[in-house]
């Protein structure tokens, strides 16, 4: 074998294993990877020439072997991608959402140690692709007129994205299962004073989500249908949701925007009054119902564990850590 | 002198733990000697699968088995995996720690699979290195398998067998033997399976991979969606009675059947290596055709070929209310 095709002495290695990446993870394939300007750059070879580098077997030539490398890279990675965004591939369907999945691994190669990270940036790059409804046969009965249906669709899938990777980085990441949560009857023995300036602490869990249509009954609606239907996209409405985790199971809860704003407000840090007032802004319910509505909230949002704790004026330590000792 | 089995107990047989088995075995508490873990599944996980495993830790030995160490990659050793693996360690207390001998991408990408290292003295020499490096920060000795490999290299100077046996002298760790590997990479590259298995230092073979594979007619891949093939459960005899027994985990991860299944294929090695009337039918068993015999030798089963998918793919599903 000629020295020229294989590097030889301390960067051989190094060499081989750049050619050999850039050969099986080449979007059109093998032979296309090894005629890239990359692979080519490292090792060069002409056409037919892989067998200077890799051997064939009695069975199969060089770049049928190659081949076996680069159908698994891909194979394997749009599988976990599909697993991750289980709605979003039922929605567009296996070959459309292959397809963008395959674009997305050519713009965005894992760079981590763990596949769990592999659909992280999947949302931005549907945000910067925006795919279009002519790649698929989406159902667009349930929307405004076709072509607003059409012209919709990608912020729909977008946010069906948003959505499907907030439920998966809740389900495995920071809770407080085991931990005790605030309970409603500490919010309300507190003095109205103490109450205006406190601070609450959202539990890590909790996430915030404001998308351009009810994807989350979207979703809801899909978990009810058979695995080969599909409910038809929804019409646009600002919709709001809360996800977050009790037991380890990832739970889901639909939000008014004045709850929505409110949340957002506390989990920014705000005190209680101070966030009311970002809330109330936000809403166009009167007064009266707001404050009506405020103790609703916050009795849900405490028996559904929102909160770990509490942090009074004056005070270095929280309720969350109080609680944790009583229990 | 190298202690047996690097001084590791014989833990007797083992399954890997997966994600769908997790209800089962907390609910069932499984007469299973053993599990193997997917280390990077769990290093992050601060949800259901990290509570998961450190229940089965109190209950069953663990150990840790690894995809994305890379330790055969030209790229610098990422500390910042070693340091989560350790802590990872640390906490769940496995008896021991492994990878493949493979690199897994390169200029900081992850193919998420396990790739040849070209078999050379180069090569040798980068992974031994790389290994002791590992070790030294690990604090503890490591555990390298021989992969499953589609391709070989035109420069490649050595055989895997004295690649993998002159590397865990000169890192001095331990090896993995998986005897499945052992037998898909034999037919895919033409070699002789029991030559690689009376090849490798026994005295270091610290464990034994057992899973099944897909025929794709051309070739062998390891697919682990199977039954554990007859060629592979004649090598696991010979291997058995070369190293005198180690700790024996079957991996089963495409098409995983429910965990009795799982088990009881786990089970089935006992079968191989505990009576002498089981080693007489063993001999007896017929080595599975090979490819040119099955399908001609351009004879390649593309739907076949396209479906199958070497493991490992390895993420976390979650669980929505």
């Amino acid at each position: 074998m000629s020295t020229r095709e294989v590097p030889s002495g301390s960067d051989q290695v190094n060499r081989l294993q750049r050619w050999f990446q850039a050969v099986i993870t080449h979007a059109d394939g093998v032979d296309s990877g090894a005629g890239s300007q990359e692979a080519q750059r490292l090792i060069r070879l002409g056409p037919g020439q892989l067998e200077r580098v890799i051997t064939r077997s009695r069975a199969l030539t060089a770049a049928e072997r190659l081949a076996i490398y680069a159908n698994a890279y891909h194979t394997r990675l749009l599988e976990c991608l599909g697993e991750v965004f289980p709605m979003l591939k039922r929605t567009l369907g296996d070959e459309a959402f292959d397809g963008f999945a395959f674009g997305y691994l050519q713009d965005y190669p894992s760079r981590s140690y763990t596949l769990n990270e592999l659909g992280r940036h999947f949302p931005r790059y549907l945000e910067d692709t925006r795919p279009a409804a002519d790649c698929t046969e989406p159902d667009l009965s349930g929307a405004g007129s076709p072509v607003e249906a059409a012209d919709e669709w990608p912020d729909f899938l977008i946010d069906l994205a948003h959505l499907e990777w907030a439920i998966y980085e809740v389900f495995d990441g920071p809770g407080i299962e085991g931990q005790a949560f605030l309970r409603f009857d500490q919010l309300v023995n507190l003095r109205p004073e103490q109450w205006a300036a406190a601070q609450l602490h959202p539990v890590p869990c909790l996430k915030l989500l404001a998308t351009r249509f009810p994807v989350n009954d979207y979703y809801t609606r899909f978990r009810q249908l058979k695995e080969n239907e599909s409910p038809p996209m929804p019409r646009a409405h600002q919709s709001f949701v809360a996800i977050s985790r009790r037991d380890f199971v990832v739970r889901r809860y639909n939000l008014s925007g004045t709850e929505f704003e409110l949340l957002r407000a506390i989990q920014g840090g705000f005190p209680v009054a101070r966030a009311i007032e970002c809330a109330a802004r936000a809403s166009t319910d009167s007064v009266d119902q707001l404050a009506s509505n405020l103790k609703l909230w916050f009795r849900n949002w405490t028996a559904e564990g929102f909160f770990r704790g509490i942090k009074l004026p004056g005070d270095n330590t929280t309720t969350a850590n109080k609680n944790e000792h009583e229990h | 002198m190298v202690l047996k089995r690097l001084g590791h107990p014989h833990l007797g047989l083992g399954v890997g733990l997966r994600t769908v088995h997790f209800d089962y075995i907390l609910q069932n508490h499984p007469a299973v000697d053993w599990f193997e873990v997917i280390s990077e599944n769990f290093m992050d996980s601060r949800g259901r699968p990290r509570y998961i495993l450190e229940k089965i830790a109190e209950r069953y030995p663990v150990v840790m088995h690894g995809v994305s160490l890379s330790i055969g990659s030209t790229d610098p050793l990422n500390f910042e995996y070693l340091g989560k693996l350790k802590a990872l360690a640390k906490d769940i207390r496995p008896l021991w720690i492994s990878d493949h001998v493979c690199w897994t991408g390169v200029v900081g990408r992850n193919s998420h699979d396990l790739l040849p290292m070209p078999l050379t003295e180069a090569s040798l020499k980068h992974v031994a290195e790389r290994i002791r490096t590992v070790q030294d920060f690990l604090e503890r000795p490591f555990v390298l398998e021989n992969p499953s490999t589609y391709v070989g290299f035109t420069g490649s100077t050595l055989s895997e067998w004295d690649f993998i046996g002159r590397m865990a002298e000169q890192a001095d760790c331990g090896l993995l033997l998986d005897v499945n590997n052992v037998y898909v990479s034999s037919v895919n590259h033409d070699f002789d399976p029991e030559g690689f298995i009376r090849s490798v230092p026994h005295e270091r073979v610290v464990q034994f991979h057992l899973a099944g594979h897909t025929n794709c007619q051309t070739h062998l891949i390891d697919t682990h969606d199977n039954h554990v093939a007859d060629p592979v459960w004649k090598l696991y005899r010979l291997a058995h009675q070369l190293t005198g027994g180690v700790s024996t985990l079957l991996e089963w991860d495409a098409k995983i059947p429910p965990f009795p299944v799982l088990h009881a294929e786990a089970l089935k090695a006992k079968q191989h290596i505990g009576t002498e009337l089981a080693d007489q039918r063993m001999s007896d068993l017929p080595i599975e055709p090979e490819p040119a015999e099955l399908g001609g030798a351009r004879g390649v089963d593309r739907f076949q070929q396209e479906s199958a998918v070497p493991h490992p793919l390895h993420h976390t599903m979650a669980q929505v209310a």
